[in-house]
């Protein structure tokens, strides 16, 4: 078991009308390379904060503390076996590493109350360089830090909100895969067109030129998917990416994200409110509630056998194809 | 006799020159007390149904019968009096209301409007309103976009059972709810079908759901009706290609990959 990253006692504060709201309390969590983690939890559980603490997206108005450190292999080396790295108590402190060595950390334990950005306002990490760089902590070296869009992919939940509405779909696809591999414009574009072939949007040459409002929203999320898989990240990450689409449309999604991911080998951490839907997917399965970290296991132990009672009321509110009816059907002969 | 019975409805829309029909000669009805669901994927057609019912739109074709009514030949006063009993709850109560309005207001309007209390009354009803969906009356003061999903949701099947309806039309109204929070509207919801006879069209794309609350459901494709009948006979075997497509897609606990 190799970890891409490693959270040791992630707290994540948020400051609203001069009171301190804890989103995360001191989660210590490993993300195994290559495997297919879901985050789950209900509102207020702090599953979103943890999607952009990693993704580095929070706005800069949230106070961090604890560590990340991440072990990302570095071009054509492998992550070396295991062996995490000794854990400093010291406090603040966010780290990173290369190649699994981990180097300097940077202190950022302060405040940095400058131009706070909601975490809702939705930007599609893949498609910008300097949305997701704007956010990192300044104190941070660019250079031990993973990089939105190119080291990790996100896909939120409202396309039309991280889609720009008024640039053709091609280009959007294809200005992450010029920024962050180096590309020309016809090889972006080229880039692009396969990549919509890839998430199977009929007709890629007519989608290229298409704007975000001429598509379906199913259409519209393989678009974002396509964005965030542009540079090809080592890790993906899913922020409740079919909650806004019907059932047919969201099992067609998790379908094409389970494919992606096996095929170029990607880290998926799929963030859901919907345990079902994430024992379909995952592998393993963290839940949360109040901003802490409940449980964490394979999903045959969280759904079979799951040690916290929370654990259990989530699985007994399911509702399923095969759950006991709450009307009595007795009395009314319809 | 029915409560609501919709014959051969029909609604178009153009666009881009080319006419589309959202709602195309679909037939179904209700009795008293009773629940029909209406499922189906994105575009079937069944929200539209459910703003032609409210005649917050109006069709091109067919017939609602509402109370042994012509409810569609209705207009002025007389539609506005029978619309009390006809309510709406839907899925996202902070869009729907006033989100700096407070709750007293909110559950104040129906009463005031459709002259169900005088102003001397009012402050006692609403009370009774709050204790009714399971909400304490200190709750009153306070406003909308104070109180959580699950309260803001209580509070608008208050205002939708003030004028006491027969039939509410309830549109996703469960589908953006925390899993816990929705176990608890939906025995609300029943609880009060039982004490009052309310009769629900209960608009959901989760089956599961559907299967659990529903006497009866229609599955809508493309906005015709493709198979209805028991709602657990249908989702449990369903003959309609969109049925088969809807069940499979279910998410199901029980079927973890590996």
């Amino acid at each position: 078991m190799t970890a891409l990253a490693s959270l040791r006692d992630l707290t994540v504060t948020y400051r609203r009308d001069g009171n301190e709201v804890a989103a995360l309390r001191r989660i210590n969590l490993d993300i195994v390379a290559g495997e297919r983690l879901a985050i789950i939890g209900e509102s207020g559980s702090g599953k979103s904060t943890l999607a952009l603490a990693i993704a580095g997206l929070l706005p800069r108005s949230a106070r961090i503390e604890g560590r990340i450190d991440w072990f990302l292999p570095s071009s054509g080396a492998k992550s070396p076996p295991s062996v995490l790295p000794d854990i400093s108590p010291s406090r603040g402190e966010i780290g990173s590493s290369t190649a699994g060595s981990p180097i300097a950390s940077s202190a950022i334990g302060e405040t940095r109350n400058e131009g706070a950005i909601s975490p809702l306002e939705g930007e599609m990490s893949g498609r910008t360089e300097g949305g997701a760089k704007d956010r990192q902590p300044s104190t941070i070296a660019r250079d031990y830090k993973p990089l939105g869009g190119r080291d990790i992919g996100f896909v939120f939940q409202d396309p039309s909100a991280s889609l720009d509405p008024v640039m053709a779909v091609g280009k959007q696809i294809a200005e992450v895969a010029r920024t962050h591999l180096g590309l020309t414009w016809p090889q972006a574009y080229a880039k692009a067109k396969s990549l919509l072939e890839r998430v199977r949007l009929p007709d890629p040459d007519s989608a290229l030129q298409s704007f975000p409002h001429q598509l379906s929203g199913g259409q519209k999320q393989r678009v974002a998917i396509a964005a965030a898989i542009a540079a090809s990240p080592k890790l993906l990450i899913a922020d409740e990416a079919t909650s806004a689409l019907d059932t047919i449309v969201q099992a067609e999604i998790v379908a094409l994200i389970r494919r992606l991911v096996a095929e170029d080998g990607m880290t998926l951490l799929f963030i859901s409110h919907d345990i079902a839907l994430a024992a379909e997917l995952a592998e393993r399965i963290a839940v949360f509630r109040h901003g802490e970290l409940l449980e964490l296991g394979t999903t045959a132990q969280i759904v079979g056998a799951p040690t916290q009672a929370y654990t259990r009321t989530l699985l007994d509110a399911h509702i399923g194809l095969d759950a006991a009816p709450l009307l009595s059907r007795a009395g009314l002969n319809a | 006799m029915s409560l609501l019975t919709i014959s051969n409805l029909t609604k178009r829309y153009r666009r881009g020159g080319k006419t589309i029909a959202a709602v195309d000669d679909v037939s179904f009805h209700i009795d008293p007390g009773e629940t029909l669901a209406l499922a189906g994927p994105s575009g079937s057609g069944k929200s539209t149904i459910a703003r032609l019912v409210l005649r917050l739109i109006e069709s091109d074709a067919g017939r609602i019968e509402f109370e042994g009514n012509d409810f569609l030949a209705l207009g002025g006063a007389a539609l506005r009096a029978r619309r009390a009993r006809l309510q709406m709850v839907f899925q996202d109560p902070l869009a729907a209301f006033n989100p700096r309005a407070t709750v007293a207001r909110m559950l104040d309007d129906p009463l005031r409007i459709h002259g169900i209390a005088s102003r001397a009354e009012r402050p006692r009803r609403i009370a009774a309103l709050l204790e009714r969906v399971g909400l304490t009356t200190d709750l009153a003061p306070r406003a909308i976009h104070e109180i959580s999903g699950g309260q803001r949701q209580r509070v608008a099947i208050a205002r939708a059972i003030a004028t006491k309806p027969s039939l509410i039309v309830l549109d996703e109204a469960v589908s953006a709810l925390d899993v816990s929070v929705r176990g608890q509207i939906l025995e609300l919801l029943l609880d009060l079908q039982r004490q009052e006879q309310i009769a629900y069209l209960f608009i959901s794309h989760d089956l599961g759901v559907v299967r659990a609350i529903a006497h009866r459901v229609v599955l809508l494709e493309a906005g015709q009706l493709a198979e209805s009948g028991d709602a657990h006979a249908v989702i449990d075997a369903p003959q309609s290609a969109i049925g088969k497509a809807l069940v499979a897609a279910a998410p199901r606990l029980n079927r973890t990959r590996p």
